[in-house]
């Protein structure tokens, strides 16, 4: 049996254990704060270029009268055989079961398309590190063609699924230049035809207590303004308790206001009843508009992807917290009996002792 | 919101990371693809692509001038209601000089590689484009163009 000491010191231990998960839920509330703050105030000009992209669709034709030809190369639909699939998973452990299902639903996703080539461009760490150990990292050599121009070309692929990219740091500050590269790359690829299809996974938060891990499809674009998910996974109502629970604890509001008025005009942008005057022609503003959108796709699902992050971080520690305190009630009941059975002990063998002489 | 005058444009420049700018305002210039146009109150609704250069709203008094570089964005004017999207909006006091030259030489190294491909021109042409604009407006407080 344990002595007092031993469990004392193992008491001090846990305690210590819990200020230190207490703190980090407290930081990660304030970073949830934050995120869902920053999440708010991004939603304007995504609600607008879809609105305005919405508009204008319906008052031009997506093909052109005279060719037949398409006002704009993304809304052409192919089989799909390549498929790009972009991950974003969090930078950091000690989330719970954050990271785990996304990459979980990375797997069933690969899983459900055999057969498919999928190329992976992985946006957090964590899923990063996982994917590349998984996964072969697509290998390029650098080409000089004809004119002296150095071109990557790819190398023949080493399996179906292959890394094409990662984004290290991208979460941390959430730079929109740096997202608005990779959907440069991504539209890119589907213009030269490498790819036919392009998926992001991610978990979407819309509030505190509504939050689920999808699969959205991005490219090609069918339908403009709906979200085209793919697959997705709701939480369980036992874990939406532990997250409302974990959100009150920390003083987090569950359903933030979230119609602003800038946003409520933002729905209007580009959608009042009159003609406009286009001061460009359609297709030129389609290119322009396109590539901002899927921009706004991936800005979108990197800002909701941080707040749940941080979300899921917070419920995590604020159970280990709990844990912690249950486990110190625990040891400090079995410490009182292990010292009362030590006093006990010691006056039998008085009592007997005196009962000897 | 107080009762706005009758004679005043609501402005808002919207970036994908927040409403940067709102207020009412005489006169915007906006810096088209196809060239600066300036709006006033009652204006036509109109709807247009904007290439790199200066968003410039006018306020009430001549002090109530404030001036945005961007790159790209999109801009819907109403009657008394302009709304401005940007990818990227800076103030001119914040962009930064050496960083905007390297951009320019970097613009016209890849004009100068693009070979015949239409699309690397393209990418050069913007790339030159928004540099030369973000120098300009970080150049002088009067504007030259």
């Amino acid at each position: 049996m344990a002595n007092v000491l031993d469990l004392r010191r193992r008491i001090r231990s846990v305690k210590n254990t819990r200020q230190i998960t207490k703190a980090m839920k407290m930081v990660s509330a304030a970073k949830l704060r934050r995120a869902q703050e920053r999440a708010l105030a991004a939603r304007p000009y995504e609600r607008m270029i879809v609105s305005v992209l919405e508009s204008l669709r319906r008052r031009v034709d997506l093909y052109d009268e005279k060719t037949g030809n398409l006002s704009h190369p993304l809304f052409l639909t192919r089989p799909e055989k390549r498929v790009l699939l972009v991950v974003i998973s969090g930078d950091k452990g000690f989330a719970g079961a954050f990271n785990a299902n996304i990459l979980k639903v990375t797997y069933q996703f690969i899983q459900g398309n055999p057969g498919k080539e999928i190329d992976i461009e992985a946006v957090g760490r964590k899923g990063r590190d996982q994917l590349r150990r998984r996964f072969p990292v697509a290998a390029y050599t650098e080409q000089t063609d004809e004119q002296g121009l150095k071109r990557a070309q790819r190398a023949a692929r080493q399996g179906n699924v292959e890394l094409t990219g990662d984004h290290p740091g991208l979460l941390l500050h959430l730079d929109p230049r740096r997202v608005q590269d990779l959907a440069h790359s991504m539209i890119s690829r589907y213009v030269h035809e490498e790819i036919d299809a392009a998926y992001v996974v991610y978990n979407e938060f819309k509030s505190v207590i509504s939050q689920r891990l999808v699969v959205e499809k991005v490219l090609p674009l069918i339908q403009v303004g709906q979200q085209q998910v793919a697959g997705a996974v709701e939480p369980s109502a036992e874990e939406k308790e532990r997250v409302a629970e974990a959100a009150l604890s920390a003083g987090i509001e569950l359903e933030p206001a979230d119609t602003t008025e800038g946003e409520e005009e933002a729905k209007k942008f580009g959608t009042a009843s009159v003609d406009y005057i286009y001061e460009q022609p359609p297709s030129e503003l389609f290119a322009g508009l396109l590539p901002q959108y899927v921009f706004s796709v991936l800005f979108h699902a990197m800002t909701e992807s941080v707040a749940a992050e941080h979300a899921a971080r917070m419920t995590a520690m604020d159970s280990a917290t709990n844990n912690a305190s249950e486990m110190i009630d625990n040891l400090t009941l079995h410490m009182n009996r292990v010292r009362q059975a030590a006093i006990t002990k010691e006056i039998i063998e008085i009592v007997s002792g005196a009962a000897a002489l | 919101m107080a009762e706005a005058k009758s004679d005043q444009l609501r402005v808002r420049l919207v970036t994908p990371e927040r409403i940067l700018f709102e207020a009412d305002a005489s006169a915007v210039e906006l810096p088209s693809k196809s060239g600066y146009m300036e709006v006033l109150y009652g204006h036509a609704p109109l709807m247009a692509e904007l290439g790199a250069g200066d968003v410039t709203i006018y306020g009430e008094n001549a002090d109530g001038v404030s001036r945005y570089n961007v790159n790209w964005g999109f801009v819907e004017v109403l009657p008394n209601r302009v709304t401005i999207l940007a990818s990227d909006a800076l103030k001119p006091e914040e962009i930064d000089l050496k960083r905007a030259e390297q951009q320019l030489d970097r613009g016209l190294h890849q004009w100068k590689e693009a070979g015949e491909s239409e699309e690397a021109y393209d990418e050069a042409l913007r790339v030159i484009s928004e540099a030369e604009a973000k120098i300009a407006s970080a150049g002088e407080v009067v504007k030259t163009h």
